[in-house]
């Protein structure tokens, strides 16, 4: 088990109106290959903050932080990132909006074309090549924003709140597929999340992050075996855990 | 219901020619300043060269200086749109130049460029460019910033964010533009052309006044209305066609 993704010491600033806002402080943590990792804390905690700084697009303010061994500047090749808002282009089809990160690696056009339909198969989204976003679903749209990101086989998948958005029905099957390609291409997962069940549903791991500045809570293993059981004993013991850690005001979600 | 949105179009002019032969059956004017409809139609089948040459030249004027403004204002718009210090650096002169009426420009384009199409070709030129530009710039602002972070994330040229992500973005304003520019080109060809060329509808307008020929007068203002409304249609068919993706986004009036 390598060190996969490796913070030390990071903290995040912000030039604020009324004077800097300290978003994060003092985070350290690594996170071996292969892992499936929630960053779990209420809105305005950092959590995604922290997330887009492993994703190369915002720098840390202090420390440093190295995915595959390399120190950060820039987004990493061995990442991708799926967006909670999808981040899909309008004015592409579904196939070009999965072809669009092997198009920015200049990947030729038969094989983004090739591997285009590999995984929009994977994704359930046969049927729909031609379609444009908005004519797809809300869960149809994430379906294509997992499509894209998992085009370039990444080391590891950077999840920023991707089904916040979407009704529960379904978040719980896009939750089911998105455990299944996770095992099925062996990546790193950090997905974050501000739902204490949909963190215990799918992780290892638990990162929880306390509010401004964000700082790690808690770091909990979660050794429940999968598909897991949210009536399960074990698995309300570790939310009602959760839900402590977290300090919720009221209970969220 | 296009047939019947089509007909509601024509209720205005309609209205419009039954008040003008109106006015000639009741002799509000004498018919050698106002003309029948009928006098004015028969322009165009009596006059059909003269009208049809001088209409090509005016035409031709505008395609070409508005073509110019089009390789001129759009690549420069997605660059200011794009790179701050570029904004910075040009938005007072855009302000201060889009405020300057292109015709005011003609005395300076004749000293410089002479009689003859260029001058009228540099003013379309001029009338062009700033809608361009500013609704370029504006349509290049509009993206949303999670586009730019995929782009960035997945390590895409600038180049490529250029001409797969910002000029996509931008279309539906440029073409906003495009509709601007190509009506303040048609309104500045008719006017440099009562002033700065021997062709064209302007020319041949202010040349009826000259010979008391207010058919023809009128004609070429029918003539100028018509290009103007079917130079519209076919920038908003083109944009129809090419920001396909944007049907059933924007709003529709009720």
């Amino acid at each position: 088990m390598n060190r996969f993704i490796e913070c030390v010491d990071v903290g995040k600033i912000y030039p604020g109106k009324t004077g800097p806002v300290e978003a994060l402080r003092g985070i350290d943590f690594t996170c071996n290959a292969g892992d499936f990792v929630c960053l779990l804390g209420r809105s305005g905690c950092g959590k995604s903050t922290l997330l887009q700084m492993i994703a190369g697009l915002e720098t840390p303010t202090t420390g440093q932080i190295a995915v595959a061994g390399r120190e950060l500047d820039g987004p990493s090749p061995d990442a991708a990132i799926v967006f909670q808002d999808h981040g899909l282009f309008p004015w592409m089809t579904v196939t070009r909006n999965v072809e669009f990160n092997m198009k920015a690696r200049g990947v030729s056009a038969a094989e983004r074309a090739k591997r285009a339909r590999g995984f929009i198969a994977m994704t359930s989204l046969m049927g729909f090549e031609d379609r444009y976003p908005h004519e797809l679903s809300g869960g149809m749209r994430q379906r294509v924003g997992i499509a894209r990101a998992l085009t370039t086989d990444p080391k590891a998948l950077l999840m920023d709140e991707p089904f916040g958005a979407l009704d529960a029905q379904t978040r719980g099957n896009l939750q089911d597929e998105l455990l299944q390609i996770w095992q099925t291409q062996q990546t790193t997962v950090l997905f974050v999340t501000h739902s204490i069940d949909e963190a215990l549903l799918l992780a290892d791991r638990i990162l929880v992050f306390t509010p401004r500045p964000g700082r790690i809570a808690a770091d909990i293993a979660v050794d429940l075996p999968r598909p897991r059981a949210p009536q399960s004993k074990e698995f309300s013991e570790l939310a009602r855990e959760l839900r402590g850690l977290v300090g919720a005001e009221r209970d969220f979600d | 219901m296009i047939k019947i949105r089509g007909a509601l179009g024509l209720v205005p002019l309609a209205l419009l020619l039954i008040a003008w032969e109106l006015a000639v059956q009741f002799k509000v004017y004498p018919p050698v300043l106002l003309p029948s409809p009928a006098k004015v139609a028969l322009v165009f089948i009596d006059d059909w060269p003269t009208v049809l040459d001088n209409a090509l030249a005016s035409i031709t004027r505008v395609v070409v200086g508005i073509s110019l403004a089009f390789l001129f204002a759009v690549p420069l718009g997605l660059m200011i749109g794009r790179y701050q210090i570029l904004d910075t650096m040009t938005d007072w002169s855009i302000q201060i130049f889009r405020s300057i009426p292109p015709i005011s420009l003609i005395p300076l384009a004749l000293l410089f460029l002479g009689i003859g199409d260029k001058p009228a070709i540099a003013l379309i030129f001029l009338a062009g460019t700033w809608p361009l530009l500013i609704n370029t710039i504006f349509g290049v602002r509009t993206i949303e910033r999670t586009l730019i972070k995929v782009a960035r994330a997945a390590r895409a040229s600038e180049f490529l964010v250029m001409k797969d992500i910002i000029l996509p973005a931008a279309l539906p304003a440029i073409f906003t533009g495009l509709r601007l520019a190509v009506g303040g080109g048609w309104l500045t060809v008719v006017t440099a052309e009562m002033i700065a060329v021997k062709s064209g509808l302007g020319y041949m307008i202010l040349n009826a006044q000259l010979t008391f020929r207010s058919d023809l007068i009128i004609a070429g203002i029918v003539v100028i209305g018509a290009i103007g409304l079917l130079a519209d249609q076919l920038v908003r068919l083109v944009r129809s066609h090419v920001c396909r993706w944007q049907e059933g986004l924007t709003a529709v009036p009720e």
